[in-house]
């Protein structure tokens, strides 16, 4: 089993405070206050429901799509508040990468899939794109499988797993700093879970990433930092082996002890 | 448990059968229009030639017109025209007659062996040649000189019927002389009329002075080879760029018809799809939710007006217009015409396109569009690297059904396209944009116009069926391979 070691916090790469989202006019996030530090894998952990995906979708601001969504609070990305007047989303995408619960590929193939975003943002093209492709693919543990049909095979071909970390590559590809992973193992079987286990570890020495998941062994495995939701709110938050060992809250060790959610 | 197997017993049956009653009309229709269409195949093709002796200074010699009198070497079905008993009664008048008269003779016979001629059976004008002739048709043509005629010499002169065209006849004409008068030297002559429809040829002068004689006159014969056989020549002519059904030498090229028909799609559907696909975009990626409930609702009133309704609004409406923008440069007499037509069409297929490319652009699923946004495109990136390329195949069949609706639709061109078929032409930027403008006829308008007053079973009527088979065979193509296109929308997520 991988046991992520405890590294000293550096620097903070997202800050939120006093972070609140409702839909609809009924609140799914309170006033949640936490830090997320630089090249460290923070899980997030709760109960179905209880805002962790809201909270992630917060920090780069897709909650937007949602028509009746409300956004009060900050969220300090690099020390700018994203939800100012003002904000470039496309550099703020740029530099928050995400990847959701269901993979989802692009329909077409898998070489254009990563070069899409590099293409459009840095306006890479030719031999310099390839190589922001193969490197976006070496980094998602990829390209083995996938470099002898990269211009021929479609993405949706690919398996779970493999599209799942294709949609990585292709984030990995606009080279953000900042990942953010929606329950990125739920869809696929154990034997890609546990590849994208690996590659979330290994991507955590050089990425802040940050985890949703509701497999608590995951977040044990993988995650130096864990904060737990309930009821929209952020219970406790610290580090991990201390989060799962002495739980400062009752609510966090009843869920951790398995005696809900 | 006995009665619901029953039911899904019953259930099947009814999908079965339904299917079945679907296929069923499909052959039925298709088999009724093949059926209809086999009377354009009975048809004989009629042919005639004006031929003539002349005095080489008659008054005729610079008009286009021969001499009135001229014989008329003619095959048609009878009953086609008027002439049937005219023909049959016309005999030449007696030799005592002609002999007071200036004049030179051709006299035709429909006896095949010269040596049999009798000089009363001779006919002087319009001539028919049997119906029952297989292997080509020949007419015989005496040319004499009467005594009191003064001339040097006399010509042999022939044209074409009015209004018949030797090149949408399948036969191979040739005019040749048989036989001289005794103690004339003379080139053998053998002319082929369809390298050379209109003609003359110097001949010298040979009288004759009593009846008897008239026999041994100039022999020329017609003779009308068939190149092909009736249902090659129907498919051939099918194919050729004149459609005149009423004339007495009838012509059903339909290119004219399948051209029009072709251009006023291409057209509608070029000022269709960008419209529509841009409202579709706009209506499943930007409009708000209420926007959307009240758009639907307007779309599907937009879709059912009826399409006499849109006809009479472009008559009042866009051909007026029309004619203001173009009626000097072209002299238009009115706006109606291909353009008015195509922009009709346009507006009646709009809500067809915006509502299928909207249905097509909601499937892609809309994980693919967070993808995209989180990637950081902005929507319209979005749209046209994932959206569009997404819904291809949905938007490919919202097209192509939106050809085959308006390939099909009849009340539009009816009323708009002004009813004169007329072949395109793309020769020069002028003569294009009198193609575009000007009146023109279609294949769904000519069906509606012509089989109200066709007779039944005629060639006429079996053509009018052939060119629904050819609308009914494009647009089924198209709809099936509209059908395709969905297929593989609805397997591709």
């Amino acid at each position: 089993m991988m046991t992520a070691a405890v590294a000293t916090p550096a620097k903070t790469a997202i800050r939120t405070e006093g972070l609140s989202v409702s839909y609809n006019g009924k609140p799914a996030l309170k006033s949640v206050n936490i830090e997320f530090y630089e090249n460290t894998v923070t899980a997030l952990i709760g109960p179905s429901g209880c805002g962790k995906s809201t909270l992630l979708r917060a920090l780069n601001r897709m909650n937007d799509r949602i028509p009746d969504a409300v956004t009060q609070g900050k969220v300090f990305v690099n020390g700018i508040n994203i939800y100012d007047r003002g904000v470039n989303l496309t550099r703020l995408r740029r530099e928050v990468g995400m990847v959701f619960q269901k993979p989802n590929p692009f329909p077409m193939t898998i070489f254009e899939n990563v070069a899409l975003g590099p293409r459009l943002h840095y306006g890479l093209r030719g031999r310099a794109l390839e190589e922001v492709v193969e490197d976006a693919l070496r980094k998602a543990a990829l390209w083995d499988e996938v470099k002898d049909d990269l211009k021929k095979k479609s993405g949706l071909a690919l398996s779970g797993g493999q599209q799942q970390r294709l949609c990585i590559a292709r984030m990995l590809a606009v080279q953000p700093r900042i990942l953010l992973m929606d329950e990125p193992c739920s869809a696929l079987d154990p034997i890609s879970t546990q590849k994208i286990e690996e590659l979330i570890v290994e991507l955590g020495k050089q990425y802040t990433v940050i985890v949703v998941t509701h497999n608590l062994q995951q977040a044990a495995r993988i995650s130096q930092y864990t904060g737990f939701l309930m009821y929209g709110e952020l219970i406790e938050w610290g580090e991990t082996r201390q989060l799962f060992e002495r739980p400062q809250r009752q609510e966090t060790e009843d869920y951790i002890r398995g005696r809900f959610g | 448990m006995w009665r619901i197997r029953l039911l899904d017993h019953l259930v099947q049956a009814a999908t079965w059968m339904a299917g079945g009653l679907l296929i069923l009309t499909i052959v039925a229709v298709f088999y009724y229009l093949l059926a209809e269409s086999r009377y354009a195949f009975t048809r004989k093709f009629p042919y005639g030639f004006r031929i003539a002796l002349q005095s080489p200074d008659s008054e005729y010699r610079d008009e286009v017109s021969m001499d009135p009198t001229a014989s008329l070497l003619a095959t048609h079905r009878e009953g086609t025209d008027e002439l049937d008993d005219a023909e049959d009664a016309t005999r030449l008048p007696p030799h005592e007659e002609l002999a007071s008269m200036q004049s030179l003779v051709t006299a035709t016979a429909q006896t095949s062996d010269p040596a049999q001629l009798r000089a009363d059976e001779l006919f002087r004008d319009c001539m028919r040649a049997p119906k029952t002739a297989e292997q080509g048709e020949r007419f015989l043509l005496l040319a004499f000189a009467m005594p009191s005629y003064t001339g040097k010499t006399m010509e042999l002169a022939w044209e074409p019927d009015v209004a018949f065209e030797p090149e949408f006849a399948p036969y191979e004409f040739r005019l040749r002389l048989l036989r001289a008068p005794k103690g004339i030297s003379i080139e053998p002559i053998e002319i082929n009329l369809n390298q050379q429809p209109r003609g003359r040829i110097t001949l010298p002068v040979w009288k004759a002075h009593s009846q008897q004689e008239w026999l041994n006159g100039y022999l020329f014969e017609l003779e009308a080879r068939p190149t092909t056989t009736t249902t090659v020549a129907t498919l051939q002519q099918f194919f050729k760029p004149d459609w005149a059904p009423t004339i007495l030498y009838a012509r059903f090229g339909m290119l004219p018809l399948l051209l029009s028909t072709l251009l006023i799609t291409l057209l509608a559907i070029t000022f269709a799809t960008p419209l529509g696909l841009a409202a579709a975009v706009y209506l499943s990626e930007q409009a708000s939710p209420r926007i959307r409930e009240w758009f639907k609702p307007i779309l599907e009133i937009l879709a059912a007006i009826p399409t006499v309704v849109l006809g009479y609004f472009g008559v009042v409406l866009v051909a007026p217009a029309l004619q203001k923008l173009f009626g000097e440069a072209l002299q238009l007499t009115s706006g109606r015409g291909l353009l008015a037509t195509a922009l009709m069409m346009t507006v009646f297929i709009l809500p067809t396109v915006i509502s299928l490319s909207e249905d097509a652009l909601r499937a892609v699923p809309n994980s693919l569009r967070e993808g995209a946004e989180a990637l950081g495109l902005t929507l319209a990136e979005c749209v046209r690297l994932i959206l569009l390329p997404a819904a291809k195949s949905g938007l490919i069949a919202a097209v192509l059904l939106a050809i085959a609706r308006v390939m099909g639709e009849t009340m539009i061109v009816w009323i708009l396209s002004g009813g004169t078929p007329v072949m395109p032409d793309f020769s020069s930027p002028s003569a294009a944009l009198a193609t575009l403008v000007k009146p023109t006829r279609a294949i769904p308008d000519t069906i509606a116009i012509e089989m109200g007053n066709v007779e039944f079973e005629s060639p006429h009527y079996g053509h009018l069926f052939l060119l629904g088979l050819t609308l009914f065979v494009l647009t089924l193509f198209i709809n099936l391979l509209g059908f395709a296109y969905r297929k593989r929308a609805q397997l591709q997520f």
